[in-house]
């Protein structure tokens, strides 16, 4: 049972509440659906229900009680609220404490000091359970997005909970993905488990939901019930900036040659465009985690690429942008450009922007980036465009994370770079950003770029690509790879 | 599958409380006065360590550092002599040291897990503070890494990581790098944290190990192999103490 009456909340040094006078009340067993724009509050409210909310952020203001399974939550200390509920943060892979499913898994129940006996026979249940979908003996930082949600889902309910809350558990998944999230909540369900999410992506609920709760400006704006939010029209959800069905873009298959293309070309049918691939191949740590025979990139088109985690995605963008070497040659405008060469021609538009910004103002942000490129559009209209002009004096570290992003942008297009890679740019993002973020991204095509989209948000790759490249593992052996250079071995990029 | 394997393999090495004793002592022993008697054996070991977990970068590393300290130390003084030579002399004369130590403390913190840890503090009935802040830290090494990483790589793209600007400008260099990257593990522990703190890490309950920690024949084999370097340190000739003629 959680109930939250009057409750009030603001962030510590925020100007706005984030939760305004929210009263809500879950029953035992209810599938409930907390959904609403990005800064709508809805991972507040949830985050009120396992305590972080007010208990992780000092000097926060909060009015009003919470009360959960009996407990008020600004009573007792966050463990004993951990005890009656499992969370799932929005990135599964920040919140392993492991790194692998078995000690994962028994993580909380060491902690809590449950007999060893009932550890082991937990754990050992969760690894058979997980084992039909997840390779259970793989390092967790290895797995896919999905994968890792499935973990972190046994992770959270191991110790069995009566409440599990998870927030944006669909982001970064794909369509398969979200198809398995939602029959492993429908089994917590079956067990009589309360379960809260907030989410933006709704359609994939349906069959479990009970209520859904949409939010705005901190506040409960409407509230459905299970038949009401069966008839809600998929314009009413777009209103509100809630995400539908998910779309299946169907993109052209951009024709490639290569151990590593899932459906790939003769090299002969790969036609010249202005970012050419030739020949290349890069081990990692003992094995072939990239071998693209020809491969051929449009300027002006945005070409996703796709592929499961430790397909190459992120080796492919690095040796792209020349931040690992390979043997092989990429050639832009039939120009053969060394790695340093290919530092200068490109960029990156991080999934963590934070890491990109390195000065203390907007506009010294932008004055670092800008060249004397002919090419590179006005400085002025890029900032007015990204919707920035009025925060030039701000620090960039103290901007929203869409604000960050479309900073990051704004460097990318005014240092007029030939070759923009965006990975997985729309984690968490809702449908009025969705469209932003993809409108950013023709933006940089249409100013004459190579633009590769790395992601799995089938949303975002409907709305903004043109043609996807899908990567395939190669298995041992498979490859034909013969004097190979051999990089430095770094840890797997961050990808979802 | 080579990664899952070694990581098997490491698992089944030594035991936790082993490699931290092990990482105090070759600490202490190279550190003290005198301490250079023992760093050959220290890298030896380091190197052993980085064979028994096939960890090639180490294992090409550390002998590399070391030679490269030695050659710096105490070869070149001898074939040249100004005051630069000696101080960078003076100044690899203590870094071979830490070639020593850290080589065997990158062993631990490549193949222990923060739970090992915790359990193996734990054994030792170690306060809760101690234990937790210690298995944290772990925990949030390679966060630290991936993140200096990403932004080296985001400066290298954005033209910054050159050697001319950190000539030129090493405070501005130094800003640059710590800034984002501070900010960027900041938001990367905030969802670890709260995610250990809600699964009960340093609640008050007493902790249980699935795996409590025990002692095995590789930590015999550590024994014998530690009694044999410390003897061979004393009686063999040593490069590092003994005086090129």
């Amino acid at each position: 049972m959680i109930e939250i009456s009057k409750v009030s909340w603001r962030y510590p040094h925020a100007d706005k509440p984030a939760l305004r006078n929210l009263d809500l009340r879950i029953a035992p067993g209810q599938f409930v659906v907390l959904c609403g724009a990005s800064g709508s509050g809805k991972s507040s409210a949830l985050r009120l229900m396992n305590g972080l909310v007010p208990q992780f952020h000092d000097d926060g203001q909060l009015t009003g009680t919470v009360t959960v399974e009996g407990m008020v939550t600004t009573d007792v200390e966050l463990d004993a609220l951990g005890l009656v509920t499992g969370t799932v943060l929005q990135h599964p892979r920040r919140q392993f404490f492991t790194d692998n499913a078995r000690e994962e898994t028994a993580f909380a129940m060491e902690n809590f000091g449950f007999p060893r006996e009932q550890i082991q026979a937990g754990v050992d249940a969760n690894i058979a359970d997980l084992a039909e979908r997840v390779p259970v003996e793989q390092r967790l930082q290895h797995l896919s997005g999905g994968q890792q949600q499935q973990v972190a889902i046994a992770a959270a309910t191991a110790h069995d909970p009566r409440i599990l809350l998870l927030d944006e558990p669909s982001s970064n998944l794909s369509a398969d993905a979200v198809r398995r999230l939602a029959a492993t909540l429908s089994d917590l369900k079956a067990r009589g488990v309360t379960i809260v999410v907030a989410e933006h992506r709704l359609r994939f609920l349906r069959d479990l939901i009970d209520r859904v709760v949409v939010m705005r400006d901190g506040a409960i704006e409407i509230e459905w019930t299970a038949e009401q939010f069966r008839a809600v029209p998929d314009d009413a959800l777009a209103r509100e900036g809630l995400r539908g069905e998910i779309r299946s873009p169907e993109l052209a298959i951009l024709a490639t040659a290569g151990a590593s293309a899932l459906n790939p070309s003769p090299a002969a049918e790969v036609l010249d465009a202005a970012l050419e691939l030739v020949g290349i191949r890069c081990r990692l740590g003992g094995r072939t985690v990239l071998d693209l025979e020809r491969a051929a990139f449009a300027a002006g088109e945005v070409t996703a690429i796709r592929g499961v985690n430790g397909a190459g995605k992120s080796t492919l963008a690095r040796i792209i942008t020349g931040l690992q070497r390979s043997a092989g040659t990429v050639r832009l405008d039939g120009r053969v450009l060394s790695r340093r060469a290919r530092q200068r021609a490109s960029a990156i538009v991080m999934q963590d922007v934070q890491r990109q910004l390195f000065t203390d103002s907007v506009q010294a942000e932008i004055d670092l980036a800008r060249t004397d490129e002919p090419a590179a559009p006005d400085t002025a209209v890029v900032l007015e465009t990204l919707d920035l002009a009025q925060l030039a004096e701000r620090h960039p570290l103290a901007l929203s994370g869409g604000q960050q992003q479309r900073l990051v942008v704004a460097t990318v297009r005014v240092s007029g770079r030939r070759i923009v890679i965006f990975d997985e740019p729309s984690s968490g993002v809702d449908r009025r950003h969705l469209q932003s973020i993809a409108d950013q991204i023709r933006q940089i095509a249409a100013d004459g770029a190579v633009v590769l989209l790395i992601s799995h948000d089938d949303d975002l790759l409907a709305l903004a690509a043109d043609r996807q490249l899908t990567l395939a593992p190669i298995a041992r052996g498979q490859s034909a790879s013969r004097g190979t250079a051999v990089g430095l071995t770094r840890p797997f990029e961050e990808t979802a | 599958m080579p990664e899952i394997a070694a990581a098997a393999v490491a698992r089944r090495g030594l035991d936790p409380r082993s490699k931290i004793l092990l990482v105090l002592l070759v600490s202490l022993a190279v550190m003290s006065p005198g301490g250079l008697l023992f760093v050959p054996a220290g890298v030896v070991l380091a190197i052993a360590l980085a064979l028994s977990e096939r960890a090639w970068s180490r294992i090409v590393v550390i002998p590399v550092a070391a030679v490269v300290m030695y050659l710096l130390g105490w070869v070149l003084p001898l074939l040249w002599t100004n005051p630069v030579v000696t101080v960078v002399a003076i100044g690899c004369g203590y870094l071979i040291r830490f070639v020593a130590a850290f080589g065997v403390g990158a062993h631990l913190i490549a193949t222990t897990s923060p739970t090992q840890l915790s359990a193996a503090l734990h054994a030792w009935r170690l306060p809760r503070a101690i234990s937790v802040t210690l298995a944290v830290m772990l925990r949030f090494f390679p966060v630290v890494a991936a993140e200096s990483a990403a932004v080296l790589d985001a400066m290298r793209l954005r033209g910054l990581a050159g050697a001319t600007g950190l000539a030129r400008h090493p405070i501005l260099s130094m800003e640059r790098f710590t800034v984002p990257m501070i900010a960027a593990s900041l938001r990367a522990s905030e969802d670890l944290s709260a995610s250990a703190i809600l699964r009960g890490l340093g609640s008050r309950h007493v902790p249980v190990s699935l795996d409590p920690p025990r002692f095995g024949w590789p930590d015999l084999m550590l024994v014998l192999a530690l009694a044999t370097v410390a003897a061979a340190s004393l009686l063999l000739p040593n490069p590092l103490t003994t005086v090129i003629a």
